[in-house]
């Protein structure tokens, strides 16, 4: 279990994390997700003790990280942007790794299998794609066999056979009881992983539910209707209370399934040549929720003019 | 490949990880680079080798009295040079894990940081001590060869030849130090290395040129300069201080430096 309180860190004027509070459950994965910039990196770094918070706290199971005798077996992260010196052998990364503390040495050769990196294991790893660099983070991650996964953005670099294997690897982790916690800032891939999701944008938690009802409440649905009687039944719609915006022939309604829609025209002798509901796509709704908190946004093409 | 986690039997059952575990990451993580074995090798070549062939090239004129100078400055000549390798391995040792960002894997291993500093240290200025002093006999062995046929050489037994084999090890220890607590200050590669090479070859020659007895002491104490003479029997500049004090005011600096580096290296984020 990964606990923050208040969780905080400034570097000079600007915040990163601007006291967040957050509990990752065991049992389940746990999307942490945020457009770039966001402070999902800062806040890793600080539930691994590499940065120190500015105030409030994160713990893992209870207490600091750093407060731990062997933190990889109870802790295993995949760092962000391979922390690998390019010189060294994937098993030597590993040896090393597994040395410090005092795992067997076997556990390497298990690791090598279990990524699927033991014909490369003797390669040095500047040589690797980045796909194989992500599996080697993940080697790194499960060489403990810890209680706490934390994967850092997982599946950046992969191809998509990759992409599917981490996205069953951290949902079987989850399922043997463990606290599987993967940052991404790639909505749709954590709407396939994730059970449940912690949202930030610029240092803030935005939305801290579980995945289902964060499609249900952000992703809005609308009825299309095409009619050529359209702005009769525009007026009608608008009678009833919904939020209709029309497009010629073409009306986009918000407040009304196609059924109460398609039931009203019918009552009022209004022909329609299409009715469909149109789900907004996950994307639209991370995009949405999190657009006043992209540090880096893109002005829309043409705004300049 | 399979999504299965392994059964974790070995993990349960392996002991808690103590400061011998870090010591033997450090050592395979010091090892398993292929910089290290070059940087010791070029230490071994340069060292013995210079000192070999300046031996050979000089016995005759030394043994004429042309060069006016002491055979015991030649036993060890090639280590004035050598001593750049152990700048830097040493830098090496601290700067790499910045460049490549695994010292956020090394923390997050050991998040000790005070444990991970001495076992860099301990793996650092033990390979230099032994690579060093072994160094060191090779020269003179060879070297001296040369000297004897020209009946001028050392024996080990004569005054300052045995120290100068296990101090030239102690002084390269101690610069490795030295260039590894100032990577740890910087955090760059190559700042640290001019630094370091800055300091000990260039400012420590310059200072000679300050004047009056005050310069005199600012040049003597400066860590190249004080910690020197403990390597070579008969040190060329004769105003240096004696080889033991002179190597406790260098270990004194070292370890001053490494106390810092230690303070910041506590503090700062990873």
């Amino acid at each position: 279990m990964i606990v923050a309180r208040d969780l905080t860190k400034t570097y000079g004027s600007r915040t990163a994390v601007d006291g967040i509070s957050f509990t990752v459950e065991p049992g389940r994965v746990t999307g942490f997700l945020g457009p770039n910039g966001a402070g999902k990196s800062t806040t890793m770094r600080m539930l691994l003790g590499l940065d120190r918070p500015t105030s409030g706290s994160i713990s893992v199971n209870g207490h600091r990280y750093a407060d731990s005798p062997a933190p990889l077996r109870e802790v295993g992260a995949l760092l962000e942007a391979r922390a690998l010196h390019p010189g060294r052998t994937a098993r030597n990364h590993l040896r090393w790794l597994a040395a410090s503390n005092a795992l067997p040495a076997s556990r390497v050769d298990e690791v090598l299998g279990l990524v699927g990196l033991e014909s490369v294991a003797d390669q040095r790893v500047g040589r690797f794609s980045l796909g194989m660099g992500q599996r080697l983070g993940i080697a790194v991650a499960l060489l403990g066999d810890p209680a706490v996964v934390v994967l850092d953005e997982p599946v950046n670099g992969l191809d998509p056979e990759g992409i599917r294997w981490v996205r069953t690897l951290a949902r079987d982790l989850a399922a043997e009881g463990r606290t599987v916690f993967v940052s991404s800032h790639l909505m749709a891939e954590m709407a396939l992983t994730a059970e449940h999701l912690v949202v930030i944008g610029r240092g803030r938690v935005l939305a801290d539910c579980t995945t289902a009802d964060f499609i249900a409440r952000h992703a809005a649905s609308h009825v299309r209707v095409r009619s050529p009687q359209a702005a009769d039944l525009a007026d009608l719609l608008r009678r009833r209370g919904c939020d209709v915006a029309a497009d010629g022939g073409v009306l986009r309604v918000q407040g009304l399934d196609t059924t109460g829609v398609g039931d009203l025209a019918g009552a009022s002798g209004l022909v329609l040549h299409e009715l469909t509901l149109v789900r907004s796509s996950l994307e639209d709704a991370f995009m949405t929720l999190t657009a006043d908190s992209v540090e880096y946004g893109a002005a829309p093409a043409g705004a300049a003019r | 490949m399979t999504a299965a986690v392994a059964v974790p039997t070995a993990v349960a059952r392996a002991a808690r990880p103590g400061f011998g575990s870090v010591l033997r990451a450090e050592w395979i993580k010091f090892w398993s680079v292929r910089s290290t074995a070059w940087s010791m090798a070029m230490l071994f070549v340069l060292g013995a080798g210079l000192t070999v062939l300046v031996c050979a090239t000089s016995a005759s004129a030394l043994a004429s009295q042309e060069i006016d100078e002491a055979p015991g400055s030649f036993v060890t000549w090639g280590l004035m040079i050598a001593q750049v390798t152990a700048v830097v391995l040493g830098t090496l040792v601290a700067t790499s894990e910045y460049g490549s960002g695994m010292i956020r894997a090394t923390l997050a291993a050991v998040p000790r940081r005070g444990s991970v500093l001495a076992a860099k240290a301990i793996v650092l200025t033990g390979t230099l001590l032994v690579v060093g002093t072994a160094t060191a006999f090779a020269g003179y062995l060879g070297g001296n060869a040369f000297l004897t046929a020209e009946g001028i050489g050392l024996s080990l037994g004569d005054d300052g030849v045995l120290r100068a084999m296990f101090g030239s090890g102690l002084y390269l220890a101690g610069l490795g130090l030295l260039s590894m607590a100032v990577g740890l200050l910087v955090r760059h590669t190559a700042a640290a290395l001019s630094t370091v090479l800055g300091l000990v070859f260039v400012v420590g020659n310059m200072a000679f040129l300050l004047p009056g007895e005050w310069g005199e002491w600012v040049a003597k104490v400066l860590p190249g300069n004080s910690g020197s003479p403990v390597a070579t029997p008969v040190p060329f500049n004769p105003v240096l201080l004696d080889p033991w004090p002179g190597f406790a005011v260098f270990a004194a600096e070292v370890l001053l430096l490494l106390a810092v580096a230690t303070v910041a290296f506590r503090r700062r984020d990873a």
